[in-house]
């Protein structure tokens, strides 16, 4: 019989790699590298977005050509161009850490201007007129009105982005940084008895902390989408939408399609 | 209180105000009305300034909009303005939305603030809806908070652009009665309307627009029911549902 504890006596080293005894690495390498990604590029990727929507060209199209071509770029590519050119742009201190992040970081930015943009012009333009035409100004328009509102519109694109750049750190494997896949690896070929365990725990590793984050994503929409009462419920059904014959139960119309009121 | 003088508009080549003589006197109300398209929207924009013109001035309250050197927020808070889509806005709650100009750009308290707010919820009847969100308000409830609102600012104008039009038959008096109030109190009103009802009672003057130009001036019973012009007629007749028999069947 198999010995089930044995196969996975790695734990360890699946959550924080070779610490303490070398750097950190594992899963909470990937947490980390996801949060310094995001934090480094969210407010270039705010202003990148921001500043593609205004009308002068010489302000628009650079933003434009960063965002396109970092989104025409595939990750895996950019961390090369990473790998090869950082230590010879600051001369020979970047680590292959140093290098992953900052490769994440210019991949996200684009994606993150994206949002950003689309979130802004999502906003009715009444919205701007009307608190103009109270008096208030472009700056106390866009801090009270525009960007609260922008804001909650971004908050499920931000969600996915923020998931799928977490999954996507694990490419920086390939360049040698112990995060949770490079650690099953190199569980794996040290022991290929303990293949499958290995697997099976980066699919776990994975899913666990992407469940997390769209969980605290849900609750967050609740608390704050309130004028838009369907996105208070984003994991209602809606089965007036299916092209399926009819329930019994469901009775007729579309009464079932509930949208409650916000708690305030 | 409102002065148009030669005022000039282009949309790139689109000629849409074309040279607009039109002098507004305080307590005035000044219902215009004219097919889609006509202008009515813009010409309403540019006394606030949220389209420029490009030729000719317009002078509000003395303050000349194309100077540059005029305070364009100040000038906006003498204006208050009403939309056809509300445009109130969705992430606050009825009071937030008439507390917050008074706040920010008269600075007021508040305490202040929300006092004053709640005079002018009681004052369109929804002192009771304080809290709700916009989405929870009927159309009728959310056009009247946003009278509210722009009431906040204690203009010394009013704009109306179709305040009714986006609203079920029914809920149209409700908002129809608290403009009625207001000009009753003497405020200075321009307000694009169809609601020919609203106009006979309250206007004092009607401005009919066509193709960028004002066709005809005059007190309600003037234009609706002895038009000077062939365009007034017909429009009239085809606003009212009365048919007429005039050469000129073409609807616009
Ligand atoms: N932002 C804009 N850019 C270009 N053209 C515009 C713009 N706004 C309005 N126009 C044009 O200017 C003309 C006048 O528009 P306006 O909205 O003032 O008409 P209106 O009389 O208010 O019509 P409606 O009754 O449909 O509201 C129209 O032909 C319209 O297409
Ligand atoms: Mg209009």
């Amino acid at each position: 019989m198999i010995d089930l504890l044995g196969q996975f006596e790695n734990i360890r080293f699946y959550l924080v790699g070779p610490y303490p005894n070398g750097a950190i690495g594992g899963l909470s390498l990937n947490i980390l590298l996801t949060v310094l990604a995001i934090s480094f590029s969210f407010v270039f990727g705010a202003l990148l977005g921001y500043s593609r929507l205004s009308c002068r060209l010489y302000i628009k199209l650079p933003c434009m050509a960063y965002i396109e071509i970092v989104r025409a770029t595939p990750l895996i590519m950019i961390i090369f161009w990473m790998y090869f050119f950082l230590p010879y742009l600051v001369g020979g201190h970047a680590t292959i850490f140093s290098s992953a992040v900052v490769s994440l970081s210019i991949y996200a930015a684009a994606y993150q201007a994206e949002i950003v943009r689309a979130g802004i012009i999502a906003v009715p333009r009444g919205q701007l007129e009307a608190a103009l035409s109270t008096g208030m100004s472009r700056y106390g328009a866009m801090q009270h009105i525009i960007l609260p509102q922008a804001f909650r519109i971004m908050i499920p694109s931000f969600v996915s982005f923020f998931v799928s750049l977490f999954k996507d750190t694990a490419t920086v494997f390939i360049i040698g940084v112990i995060e949770l896949t490079q650690a099953g690896i190199i569980i794996s070929q040290r022991d290929p008895d303990k293949m499958y365990a290995a697997y099976l725990s980066m699919a776990i590793g994975f899913w666990c902390v992407c469940f997390t984050m769209s969980h605290l994503a849900r609750r967050l929409e609740k608390k704050v989408g309130v004028f838009d009462l369907e996105s208070i419920r984003p994991d209602a059904c809606r089965d007036e939408f299916m092209l399926l014959p009819k329930q019994k139960k469901t009775g007729e119309g579309i009464e079932q399609s509930v949208v409650c009121a916000p708690d305030k | 209180m409102i002065k148009f003088i030669a005022a000039n508009k282009w949309f790139k080549d689109r000629h849409v105000l074309k040279n607009i003589n039109l002098e507004i006197s305080k307590g005035e109300v000044i219902v215009i009305c004219g097919p889609s398209g006509a202008g009515k929207s813009t010409l309403l924009r540019t006394i606030n300034k949220l389209e420029p013109i490009d030729d000719g001035e317009i002078i509000v309250d003395g303050m000349y909009i194309s100077d540059p050197r005029t305070d364009l927020t100040a000038l906006r808070a003498e204006i208050g303005m009403v939309f056809q889509h509300f445009n109130l806005y969705p992430h606050k709650t009825a009071i937030k939305n008439i507390t917050l100009a008074p706040r920010k750009v008269r600075g007021l308290s508040k305490k202040r603030a929300e006092e004053r707010a709640l005079k002018l919820l009681e004052k369109v009847g929804l002192d009771h809806r304080r809290d709700a969100f916009p989405v929870q308000l009927s159309g009728g409830e959310q056009q009247r908070v946003a009278i509210a609102r722009s009431l906040a600012m204690e203009p010394k104008i009013m704009l109306f652009d179709e305040p009714t039009s986006a609203l079920d038959p029914e809920l149209i008096n409700e908002v129809l009665e608290v403009m009625t109030s207001l000009a009753k109190e003497g405020m200075t009103m321009v307000v694009v309307t169809h609601e020919i009802g609203f106009a006979q009672k309250v206007a004092d003057r009607v401005v009919f627009m066509n193709d960028g130009e004002i066709m005809e001036i005059g007190s309600p019973p003037d234009i609706f029911v002895n038009p000077h012009h062939e365009r007034t007629k017909e429009f009239m007749s085809s606003v009212f549902h009365i048919p007429i028999f005039s050469e000129s069947q073409e609807e616009e």
